[in-house]
């Protein structure tokens, strides 16, 4: 059953490649209800997922295996994989353009799902090339000047990463004689001294700090987010960036390095720098898109200062954080794709009083950056909360106070966002803009229920669910 | 109990839909919603005052915890009180804005959470809702969507945030120190011990910045930019009071805090009266001359929480009720004004007396009530705050706080003087509508009655008093 996730979409992929006519169409409702029932599954028939004697396993000896760290991901995927989909059948105009989307999409979902599932370092690099791969099409799908440089500058980090990761590898494999993530570790463990594994070590961390996009390695992250298509902003920003570097950095830290101070306090470094300087930036920003790519980065740094963090709560919070972030960060983009279908532009000081004639949009909006300021009783402040008393309680006080602190940057800069463009008077130019369509607002609202219901609930969650997410490391 | 803090909560949520199909159905239910709690509040009240122990309720497996002891009931009722009276006055006021939706689902929100954080045990529910207080007074304050309202909105929700995230610490430092967020469970584990001075200054960081006490007050007057009601509601009845109610909740009624602070406090306070008091007498906006005078009698508050004796406290609480009262029925005046003389600004009003006689009354009974003129509400209040301080040897301190009151007496008859004295300048204004002025006049009148039947409020609080730990005695 396991490698149905992978294995499913691939060959979905292949047959809408097949000479089917105008049947090619419906790959777009397949990948659909394939986005749906990953969620079933995940939420309803988890023993579905815990089948270690699978087809793929088999035949290619791939180490597949689930624990409550990629059940979550699993989740988050399925989530803005529908998000994005429903969206891109509302903006993406062209028929052939709309199958081209769904088949990328369906191909980033194999990649997505592998890199969750594998234990094994080299393979969950190929399943992270295979994703980015997806993205870098998807994000020049517009193939307007402004498209292809994200993507080229995308492609060309993405280069550098390549190369760090795989030397990375090789050293590993060198040392370990194994790329599995047991035998990596156990190898660390051993030699863990060496400059040679150090030099590996930090090199993979690199790699991942720039699929992530995190301070100082972000240069691109805010031009392939603000050029793509606003469908696939939505899948980059919520879900590609996540798996391919945060996942990969929370399983590396957890399952192949163990505790380790120094590594400890790197994550916890960049991962303040990334808030502070992903926060700053978004308060300059005039276009919307690139707001909330700024924006994207200064989430994951709480994400990677949690990990640092090291505790069980940080981990959990962190695990916990990185899901709410998906789910309210793909909602922002779902608004801001609303508001460039309807008004055809991102640029902020353009806009204002959209609030009254977007009413769907507006209230949505308002619960996600409340969800991202960490305003209680939304899911962002929960696993803020966690994080921060996670830093204090292990006597890092001082990080704890930035994050706290860079809580009110963010809130300026959301606040800045809602004035400018939901909050204020209505302007002549917009007084006849209409709500955007049901492939919006549908996903829209989904979002912002997710968002509350998981807010609200956390306490009743707190023991049962949010906790064991951590101790699984044990 | 729960239904205390639910029933508005969720009710305010189906507002905007109920009126759509019809508004005046809106407004009641919102008034229903309000009045709702108010009897809920008097009902568990019985037992309390008849010496029962304080009456809880949990849901969420004992995370969420609600307590009413004798200090939340009375704050309960204090605001369902006057929020009823604001509710009313409403009717009238926004009856010819747009989104009156929004407005009654905030203001009914802002309610709930208010009773939520008045009655909450447990400090992690305290701060949701208190943020829930500081969205939707972002909403209210930036309720007519001017460029110029929605930034002073979002000063207003920056500077409240930035106090609350350092009172989060403040708490975070209090669930290291004693390992739960729970008030309860905090008692019985304290043994006397003090709060870390650490949490006690972040908590203090995010109490002051609510109530608009000095270095954190700058919001406040730029935050009268909202509609009338809002102002009242705001500054007046609750969300001022916010942080010095949770300022008695935490170092009066649960912690027991360093000597030192029984000094800071007050010295903080003494500087925060005189200086709005100081900018009250030469501002020109008339909800801004209202504004400054709150923070100006906040600072009272403060002090008679900060000295710690029995007399000062009650006498605080007293003043909170009292200051509430009259502060709302000045705003609400103002409202008035406002609306029908199309200005706020008082250099260009004068002799209204005529045109608006029973605003004008109530504003002046209003004004003797928070002067502290005998036999009003507000004269209890200030003389037992001040007696308290004394008792407690802060002579030098009260002495600076007589100072602002008599300048308190000197702004608000310089106000009376020129908007309702002295000879008519442009239209004739008429006076408001009838539940404009009903609810105005009740606010006057409940002043001075509040204040000829001390007796009962006063022998509530302090036999209420003696149960708390961080009194001095």
């Amino acid at each position: 059953m396991l490698s149905l996730l992978l294995l499913l979409p691939l060959l979905i992929v292949m047959i809408l490649n097949l000479p089917l006519g105008r049947f090619r169409s419906l790959g777009f409702w397949v990948a659909l209800v394939l986005s749906l029932v990953q969620a079933y599954t995940v939420l309803f028939a988890p023993a579905a997922l815990s089948g270690n004697h699978d087809v793929l396993g088999r035949l290619f000896s791939l180490g597949l295996a689930t624990d409550n760290l990629s059940r979550v991901l699993l989740l988050s995927i399925s989530i803005v994989t529908f998000a994005s989909l429903l969206v891109g059948r509302q903006t993406i105009r062209e028929e052939k353009q709309r199958i081209n989307f769904a088949n990328l999409v369906l191909i980033a979902m194999t990649g997505m799902n592998g890199t969750v599932l594998l234990t094994d370092l080299f393979s969950l690099y190929v399943f992270l090339e295979v994703s980015a791969v997806a993205s870098f099409i998807l994000i020049a799908m517009k193939r307007d000047l402004n498209a292809l440089e994200g993507a080229f500058k995308y492609i060309v980090l993405s280069a550098v990463a390549t190369i760090l990761m795989l030397s990375s590898l090789a050293v590993l494999l060198l040392i370990s004689g194994s790329t599995s993530f047991a035998a990596v570790g156990s190898a660390i463990k051993a030699e863990g001294r060496s400059p040679l594994v150090v030099f590996a070590v930090a090199m993979f961390l690199c790699g991942l700090f720039i699929k992530g996009g995190l301070v100082p390695f972000h240069g691109w992250l805010p031009g392939a987010y603000s050029a793509a298509p606003p469908a696939v902003s939505i899948l980059l920003a919520g879900i590609i960036t996540k798996v391919s570097g945060i996942y990969a950095l929370i399983r590396l830290a957890t399952s192949v390095l163990g505790p380790s101070n120094s590594i400890n306090a790197l994550l916890m470094i960049v991962g303040t720098i990334s808030i502070l300087v992903g926060a700053l930036a978004a308060l300059g920003q005039t276009d919307l898109k690139r707001m909330l790519a700024y924006s994207s980065i200064s989430q994951v740094g709480y994400i990677i200062l949690g990990l640092g963090c090291g505790t069980d709560l940080g981990i959990a919070g962190a695990i916990f954080h990185l899901f709410n972030h998906s789910i309210f960060k793909s909602l922002l983009f779902v608004n801001s794709a609303a508001i460039e279908e309807q008004l055809g532009t991102t640029d902020m000081s353009q806009m204002g009083g959209l609030g009254s004639r977007m009413p769907v949009t507006n209230v949505t909006s308002l619960i996600a950056f409340l969800s991202t300021a960490g305003l209680p009783p939304l899911s962002g402040f929960w696993s803020k909360l966690m994080i921060v008393v996670a830093l204090w309680q292990s006597s890092h006080g001082g990080y704890a106070v930035l994050a706290v602190l860079a809580s009110v940057l963010t809130l300026a800069y959301l606040l800045t966002m809602q004035r400018r463009v939901f909050f204020g008077i209505l302007t002549d130019r917009w007084a006849n803009v209409q709500e955007a369509g049901f492939g919006i607002t549908l996903p829209a609202t989904v979002l912002a229920l997710i968002t509350v219901g998981v807010g609200v609930a956390f306490p009743l969650m707190f023991n049962s669910f949010l906790l064991p997410v951590a101790s699984f490391l044990k | 109990m729960l239904s205390i803090v639910l029933v508005p909560v969720l009710g305010a949520l189906a507002l905007p839909t109920v009126g759509r199909t019809s508004t005046k159905l809106r407004n009641l239910l919102a008034l229903g919603l309000v009045l709702y709690s108010l009897i809920a509040t008097m009902v568990i009240a019985g037992p309390v005052i008849r010496g029962e122990p304080a009456a809880t309720a949990t849901i969420l497996s004992h995370s969420l915890i609600l307590q009413a002891d004798g200090l939340a009931l009375f704050m309960a009722f204090v605001s369902a009180l006057i929020c009823a009276i604001i509710v009313v006055y409403s009717f009238g006021y926004i009856s010819h804005y747009e989104n009156q939706g929004e407005y009654y689902l905030m203001v009914t929100l802002f309610f709930g959470a208010m009773m939520g954080l008045v009655f909450s045990a447990n400090l992690v529910f305290l701060y949701t809702f208190w943020e829930i207080t500081a969205i939707t007074s972002w909403r209210l304050i930036g309720f007519f969507r001017q460029r110029q309202h929605v930034v002073r909105a979002d000063k207003a929700f920056l500077v409240t945030f930035f106090g609350a995230l350092l009172m989060l610490l403040g708490f975070i430092q209090v669930y290291h120190q004693y390992g739960s967020f729970d008030l309860t469970v905090i008692k019985q584990g304290l043994q006397n011990q003090p709060l870390s001075n650490l949490a006690v200054l972040l908590i203090l960081a995010g109490i002051l910045s609510k109530s608009a006490t000095l270095p954190f007050h700058t919001w406040l007057p730029d935050a009268g930019v909202a509609p009338s009601p809002v102002t009242a509601l705001l500054h007046a009845a609750l969300l001022v009071k916010i942080g010095v109610y949770v300022f008695a909740r935490l170092f009066i009624a649960t912690f027991v805090v360093d000597d030192f602070w029984h000094t800071v406090v007050p010295v903080v306070a003494a500087a925060s009266a005189l200086t709005s008091a100081g900018a009250a007498l030469v501002e020109t906006d008339l909800k801004r001359i209202i504004a400054y005078s709150t923070i100006s009698q906040i600072a009272f508050i403060f002090l008679g929480l900060a000295v710690g004796s029995p007399m000062g406290i009650a006498g605080a609480m007293l003043y909170i009720m009292m200051h509430g009262l009259a502060k709302g029925g000045l705003f609400l005046c103002a409202g008035i004004v406002e609306q029908n003389a199309k200005t706020k600004d008082v250099t260009q009003l004068g002799g209204l007396l005529k045109t608006m006689p029973i605003t004008a009354v109530s504003f002046l009974l209003c004004s003797f009530s928070i002067m502290g003129i005998p036999p009003f509400g507000g004269f209890f209040g200030k003389y037992m705050v001040m007696i308290g301080a004394v008792q407690s040897g802060h002579l030098w301190v009260t002495l600076v706080f007589l100072v602002g009151a008599f300048m308190t007496i000197v702004y608000l008859m310089r106000v009376f003087n020129l908007v309702f004295l002295g000879e008519a300048k442009g239209a004739a204004a008429r006076e408001g509508s009838p539940t404009m002025v009903g609810s105005v006049a009740s606010l006057a009148a409940l002043s001075l009655v509040a204040g000829i039947l001390i007796y009962y409020p006063s022998q509530f609080l302090q036999s209420t008093m003696l149960q708390l730990p961080g009194v001095i005695k």
